[in-house]
C-alpha cells in the first residue's frame, strides 16, 4: 500500500456547464496541407468512450471520450474548475434533466476555441441520453496537493483518491512502479510544452510522422501511458531520465505538432517513477465504464 | 545559380508600433523557484542581433533592439505585420522624431511581437508608440529547382545572404549548430500557420544545454533542427530538416527557450547544412 498524505486533501465543490461541439472556423488545415472538418472535440460526443481506439474516426480530430464540461462564472472560477478536477473525481448533474445522475472525470483538455482548456466526463449510455449543451455539472475535486509520503521527489499533478486505489502501484524499493501500456518517447511529444499551470489542460503526443504512427498505434483512450524524459512540475518540458505519467484523454489529429492528448497525473525528475507495461492499464476497466 | 521567383513577388508595406515592455509578476521557472522576467517588448538600447542568447541578468526571451506588433486586427498575430514581413526586410520610421530612418526586420516572436534592427543612433530618438513600416518582399518566395522546401519569412536579401550551394542536387546550407528536434518545446503545435509562430529550442535541463554547447548560440544565428518539420505548422516528421534563425534569447520556463523562426523545411531530403563557425544576420546584413 503505498503511503500518501490523501486523509489532508481538501474536497471542494466545482461547477462547469457542457459545451458546444469545438469546430475550426475555416476547415483544418492538416499536416499534409489537406483540409477537413474537425469533429469530436467539445459538446456531447455519444459513441466513443475509454478502451476505444484513438485513430481513425471520420474527419475525427482530438476525439473526446464523453462530455465536454467547461467552468462557468469569472476566469477565477473557470480556472478552479479546470485545475481542481482530477481524472477519476466523481460528477454530479446539477441542472438539467439527468439531474443527480453521477459521472466520472476521464480527462482534461486543450483545444475549445481560443484554446480555452475543458474537462471531459464520462457518463453512462442512458444519462448521456438525458443531457443537454449547456447542462451543469458539479465536481466533487480531490488530489490536487496529494503526496507520496515515501518519495518526496515525485510530484503528484492530478492523481486522486479514486485513481489512487485503482492504479496498482507496486513499491519497487526507492521507485514507485506505475502500471502503464507505452511508453512514449520525447521524440513525439509536441504541443503542451512549455504551458503552465500542469494542473490543467494537457500533453499532445504527435500522431503524424510514420514513425509515431507506428509507435502509437495500439493506443486505446483512457489509456495509461510514460512520457520519457518530460517533465511536467512547474510547466511543461524536456528533462533527460524525468517520467510524465497520464492518460490519454482524445483520440489523434491531423495537425502538424499535436496529437493524442495526455493529461497529467504524475511526475518525477530523476527516474524515482517506473513504468511497468500492462496491456489493459485503461482507467475503463478501473473505474468499470461501460461495461469494462 | 539558384532559380527563384522572385521577380513575381509582390511588395507590400505592413505597419506596426513600438510596444511596452511586456512585464507580469513572479512566474515559476522550471525548477519552482520564483522569477520576474526581462527583456520582452520596448526598446533594449542595449541588446542586438548578433548578442548571446544566454546570461542576461534576469533575462529572459530576450529580444534584439525594436519590439513592434501591428495593430489593425484584435491578436497582433492576425496582423499583416505577423505574416507577411520576412528577414531582411527594410524598416522605416514613419512617426516620431526618427521618421525616415532605416532599419531592418529581424524576426517575430510570437506574442511579443516582431522584431526590428535600428543602428544606435536611431535607437536613442525612439519613443514608445512610433509607428514603424516595413517593405514586405518574400512571402511566396519559391526555389524553382527545389519546389518540395518551403521557404518561410525568407526575403531575397535573406536568401542571397545565406551562402547556400547545391551539391548533388541538393542545397546545403551553413548553419552554426545542429539541434535534435526532441528539444524543440513551446510554439510546436501552437497553430497549423507556419508564418505568425517561432518555436523555442529548450534550454531548461541544463544536461543538455552542455551536450549541445547551446550556451554560445547568438540571436540571429542560422541553426538547423534535426527531424523537425514546418510546412503547415510546425512538428515531429522523422527525418524532415528545418533550418531557422534565432530570434529572442534563451529562458528558464519550462519548455521555453531561444526561439526560431524557420526559413526552410522539407521532409524530402534535399536540404543539407553544414556546421560553420559564424551564420548569424548581423554579420549577413551589417547589423552594428
Amino acid at each position: 500500500m503505498v503511503k500518501t498524505n490523501r486523509e489532508k486533501l481538501l474536497e471542494i465543490g466545482v461547477i462547469g456547464a457542457i459545451t458546444h461541439p469545438a469546430i475550426d472556423a475555416r476547415y483544418v488545415n492538416n499536416w499534409d496541407g489537406k483540409p477537413s472538418v474537425g469533429l469530436g472535440q467539445g459538446g456531447i460526443v455519444y459513441n466513443i468512450k475509454p478502451g476505444d481506439s484513438c485513430f481513425d474516426w471520420a474527419w475525427g480530430e482530438k476525439v473526446e471520450p464523453g462530455v465536454s464540461v467547461d467552468g462557468i462564472g469569472n476566469d477565477r472560477a473557470k480556472g478552479s474548475f479546470r485545475n481542481f478536477t482530477c481524472v477519476g473525481n466523481k460528477a454530479r448533474v446539477v441542472k438539467g434533466e439527468a439531474k443527480g445522475k453521477e459521472g466520472v472525470v476521464v480527462g482534461k483538455v486543450g483545444g475549445l476555441p481560443d484554446r480555452k482548456h475543458h474537462v471531459v466526463v464520462y457518463f453512462e449510455e442512458d444519462v448521456l441520453e438525458m443531457l443537454s449543451i449547456g447542462d451543469k455539472i458539479q465536481v466533487r475535486s480531490a488530489g490536487i496537493g496529494l503526496r507520496f509520503t515515501e518519495h518526496p521527489s515525485i510530484r503528484s499533478i492530478g492523481v486522486s483518491p479514486e485513481l489512487l486505489d485503482s492504479m496498482g502501484f507496486k513499491e519497487l524499493n526507492s521507485r514507485l512502479g506505475v502500471p502503464v501500456t507505452t511508453v512514449i518517447p520525447a521524440d513525439f511529444v509536441g504541443m503542451g510544452s512549455g504551458g503552465a499551470p500542469v494542473e490543467s489542460s494537457c500533453w499532445n503526443v504527435m500522431t503524424q510522422s510514420p514513425d509515431a504512427l507506428e509507435h502509437l498505434k495500439d493506443v486505446k483512450i483512457g489509456d495509461i501511458v510514460a512520457l520519457k524524459d518530460i517533465l511536467s512540475s512547474w510547466g511543461r518540458g524536456y528533462y533527460e531520465n524525468a517520467y510524465t505519467i497520464g492518460v490519454v484523454s482524445t483520440g489523434a489529429s491531423g495537425k502538424l505538432g499535436q496529437g493524442i492528448s495526455v493529461t497529467s497525473l504524475m511526475t518525477c525528475k530523476e527516474g524515482e517513477i517506473e513504468p511497468i507495461l500492462v496491456p489493459d492499464a485503461n482507467i475503463g476497466k478501473y473505474f468499470k465504464l461501460g461495461g469494462a | 545559380m539558384l532559380r527563384d521567383n522572385r521577380e513575381k513577388l509582390l511588395k507590400i508595406a505592413v505597419q506596426g508600433e513600438i510596444v511596452s515592455p511586456s512585464s507580469t509578476s513572479y512566474r515559476a521557472q522550471w525548477d519552482g523557484q520564483p522569477k520576474l522576467a526581462l527583456g520582452m517588448g520596448g526598446i533594449k538600447y542595449n541588446l542586438k542581433v548578433g548578442d548571446p542568447c544566454f546570461g542576461w541578468a534576469s533575462g529572459d526571451h530576450v529580444e534584439p533592439g525594436v519590439t513592434i506588433r501591428g495593430t489593425e486586427k484584435d491578436s497582433p498575430s492576425d496582423c499583416a505585420l505577423a505574416w507577411l514581413a520576412c528577414i531582411g526586410n527594410e524598416a522605416k520610421l514613419v512617426s516620431g522624431e526618427a521618421k525616415g530612418e532605416k532599419g531592418v526586420f529581424t524576426g517575430r516572436h510570437a506574442g511579443s511581437d516582431d522584431l526590428v534592427w535600428f543602428q544606435r543612433e536611431t535607437i536613442e530618438k525612439l519613443t514608445i508608440g512610433d509607428k514603424v513600416q516595413i517593405k514586405s518582399y518574400g512571402a511566396g518566395l519559391k526555389l524553382l529547382e527545389y519546389p518540395d522546401i518551403r521557404l518561410n519569412k525568407m526575403s531575397p536579401r535573406l536568401l542571397d545572404a545565406l551562402g547556400v550551394e547545391e551539391k548533388d542536387g541538393k542545397l546545403v546550407v551553413p548553419v552554426v549548430k545542429e539541434v535534435p528536434g526532441y528539444l524543440m518545446g513551446s510554439g510546436i503545435g501552437w497553430s497549423t500557420d507556419t508564418e505568425p509562430v517561432d518555436y523555442d529550442i529548450q534550454t531548461t535541463d541544463h544536461k543538455q544545454v552542455k551536450k549541445f554547447n547551446l550556451e554560445s548560440l547568438r540571436l540571429g544565428d542560422i541553426v538547423c533542427l534535426w527531424d523537425q518539420l514546418c510546412i503547415n505548422g510546425r512538428g515531429h516528421w522523422k527525418g524532415a530538416v528545418t533550418v531557422g534563425v534565432i530570434v529572442h534569447g534563451a529562458s528558464d520556463y519550462s519548455g521555453h527557450g531561444p526561439g526560431v523562426n524557420p526559413i526552410m523545411s522539407t521532409k524530402d531530403g534535399r536540404l543539407e547544412v553544414k556546421v560553420v563557425e559564424k551564420a548569424n544576420i548581423a554579420d549577413y546584413f551589417g547589423l552594428k
